[in-house]
């Protein structure tokens, strides 16, 4: 029971985790690269459609992934024109970026169940399904496919920003542009990259919350997981590694709010939903600006 | 005559740097999308139109209602003008609204006094709410340097949860099966004015607020001192004008704007905070301090974003287009302004006009 109770828990959490560990890569990337990714919950939203309807109408939920990079893709040109190239302010931009996300999403999928029948996308599951019993020998099993591409990703990215010479230069445009210029880097195609990179993650993780979780979607699904992501980069120091750590830490708070009322602790949910806001803003308070890339949300314009 | 050229001038050219001319271009535009979206869901662009303004305008419960959501709008609005002019971004108007209502909910819930003093002790809990809320963000900024951006952010998520626990915990109303606070009683919910015209008493709150900070914007030693600070601190610090006081001053002033509309919202329209009571109203209070450009643009933008917003649940009755299009119509305008004042051809254009 007490061993049942566990690998129940944690599949739910690496479920819970994934798509904010894909949200918070691409929050990553773009910071390091001075870019300030509020659009990835916009992206997110996006992708999460366009992974349901790749899904639903090819039968196959690896064609939703791809649709979902298809549309990232879109949307990381729209963004990268819009913040790299006019530029345009990050954060303004990134608001009502997200809102235009909302309302394009919300609209295309009513246009396209207007019968009413919700369309379930085939999940990217691998044994059970999220209600059938997992053991925790079998956890490996339950997990999807996206997660471990998330894993990968993580270290991926890590490699990259800490470990290369061009992760250096990357992450030398996030911390002063305009001394990367002088070195001779190209600003706008280092953030024009990591703009496109950082939305194709955030449609990912879209991508991971409908195929790898709740196999359809519903206005506004994403309900502010993007900024839970932004808060997990924030909590981690702006390092991959730390990141995934804090994504880990806020799904386990989602996962612990549904378990709530099972638990017997009597306090109410939602409080633990609370958890990624309020622990992010202690470690603000600790850490203030220091570990943060510096140009990260400042236009940069070629004179 | 010349004074008046000038007034004009600089409405015309506010200190967001915008101009009107641009933010009536990008509303038209996105007007003109949204034309595009009916047609694609197979709907008459015309009738679309219609359906909007008229499910805003015409009738007595849908003016009504369209004036409350404008003193939401109009006041979130303010919320993210002022401090944005002290150089302090405050995304946080949807949390300090939140809290603001609920501090309102739980003074008209528990107190019993006569109404206006149970009116007046309700809002100035919901400002008080706001002031709260946004000192986290506002100390973390003035004494770690962090970004006011993700901190608002986090608190406006911090807060949602925050109400949630509330409605469905010690607020919660015992009779509901959903997270709600009881109906505020009857005897201390915000009359109309004049008496027997259902005109929510919080549109004239809304526009004296809004002409006031005009004023105070434009006229005051306090509105140069904004100005100052926010346009360059450190010449500001060196004139000597006490940047942090007027820093602080102008975020505090925006998010008791915020908490205030959470409060007049609960006690003159929806009498109840519960689970998703709220639009996005500080959400939007961007765009739409962004288009407006100063107080007054703000309260015509916010009449704007109103009435499209009561106007979308009828345009989805009567021509089957989703009322959701409507969030494309706050966001669109901004990213359409904001690109084309950024874009060459704008720079040219209004050095030409010079």
């Amino acid at each position: 029971m007490e061993v049942q109770w566990w690998a129940d828990f944690l599949s739910a959490v690496l479920r819970a985790a994934t798509p904010l560990v894909f949200c918070a890569l691409g929050v990553l990337v773009c910071g390091r690269a001075g870019i300030l990714n509020i659009g990835v919950e916009g992206s997110m939203l996006v992708g999460a459609l366009a992974a349901v309807l790749a899904a639903v109408y090819s039968g196959d939920p690896w064609m939703g992934v791809v649709g979902a990079l298809g549309v990232g893709l879109a949307a990381g040109l729209v963004l990268t024109l819009l913040t790299v190239y006019l530029p345009t302010d990050q954060v303004v931009t990134g608001i009502a970026f997200n809102l235009v996300c909302l309302g394009v999403t919300s609209f295309i999928y009513k246009l396209l169940v207007l019968g009413g029948v919700q369309l379930m996308a085939p999940a990217l599951r691998a044994a059970q399904d999220a209600e059938g019993a997992v053991s925790l020998a079998g956890l490996a099993a339950a997990v999807t496919p996206l997660t471990w591409i998330a894993l990968f990703l993580v270290a991926v990215s890590w490699v990259f920003l800490f470990r290369t010479g061009p992760g250096l230069l990357w992450r030398s445009v996030g911390e002063s542009a305009w001394a990367s210029h002088a070195a001779g880097l190209n600003v706008f195609r280092v953030r024009t990259v990591a703009v496109v990179v950082g939305s194709l993650l955030s449609a990912l993780g879209g991508a991971a919350l409908t195929l790898g979780w709740v196999p359809t979607f519903t206005d506004n699904m994403t309900m502010g997981r993007g900024f839970i992501a932004l808060a997990a980069v924030y909590f981690g120091r702006w390092h991959p590694g730390l990141a995934l750590a804090a994504c880990l830490l806020f799904g386990a708070g989602e996962a612990l709010a549904f378990r709530a009322q099972a638990l017997g602790t009597g306090l109410n949910p939602y409080y633990y939903l609370m958890l990624p806001y309020v622990v992010t803003l202690m470690a603000v308070a600790a850490m203030g600006r220091s570990v943060e890339p510096r140009d990260t949300g400042k236009p940069y314009a070629r004179r | 005559m010349k004074n008046t050229a000038v007034t004009v001038k600089k409405m015309l050219r506010p200190g967001w740097g915008s101009s009107a001319t641009l933010a009536v271009a990008s509303v038209v535009l996105s007007l003109a999308a949204l034309c595009v979206c009916s047609f694609l869901a197979g709907a008459s662009p015309l009738k679309v139109m219609t359906a909007l303004f008229e499910g805003a305008l015409r009738g007595r419960y849908a003016l009504v209602t369209t004036l409350s959501e404008w003193v939401a709008m109009t006041l979130c609005g303010l919320a993210v003008l002022i401090p944005y002019r002290a150089g302090f971004f405050n995304v946080g108007g949807q949390g300090q609204l939140e809290v603001g209502a609920i501090a309102a909910a739980a003074v008209a819930l528990s107190l019993t006094a006569p109404r206006p003093l149970v009116v007046l002790v309700a809002l100035l809990a919901a400002v008080a709410a706001g002031i709260l809320v946004v000192s986290v963000p506002l100390v973390l900024r003035l004494r770690r340097g962090a970004s006011e951006v993700t901190t608002t952010i986090m608190m406006n998520f911090a807060c949602v949860q925050f109400m949630y626990a509330m409605v469905t915990g010690p607020l919660k109303d015992p009779e509901s099966w959903y997270g709600t606070t009881p109906a505020v009683p009857e005897m201390c919910r915000l009359p109309s004015f004049p008496p027997g015209t259902e005109i929510p008493v919080g549109t004239w709150v809304a526009v004296l607020i809004t002409v006031g900070a005009a004023w105070l914007m434009s006229s005051t030693v306090f509105g140069l001192h904004l100005r100052a600070v926010g346009g360059n601190r450190p010449a500001a610090v060196a004139a000597g004008i006490p940047a942090e006081r007027v820093f602080t001053k102008a975020v505090l002033m925006g998010a008791a704007l915020a908490g205030l509309a959470g409060g007049l919202q609960l006690l003159g329209y929806t009498f109840r905070v519960a689970e998703g009571w709220s639009k996005s109203w500080g959400m939007v209070g961007i765009p739409i301090a962004l288009l407006g450009g100063n107080p007054l643009g703000v309260l015509v933008v916010g009449l704007l974003f109103a009435i499209l917003e009561t106007g979308s649940r009828s345009m989805q009755a009567l021509t089957g287009v989703p009322a959701a299009l409507i969030y494309l119509f706050q966001g669109l305008p901004v990213l359409i302004y904001l690109g084309l004042r950024a874009s060459a051809w704008y720079s040219r254009w209004a050095r030409a006009a010079r």
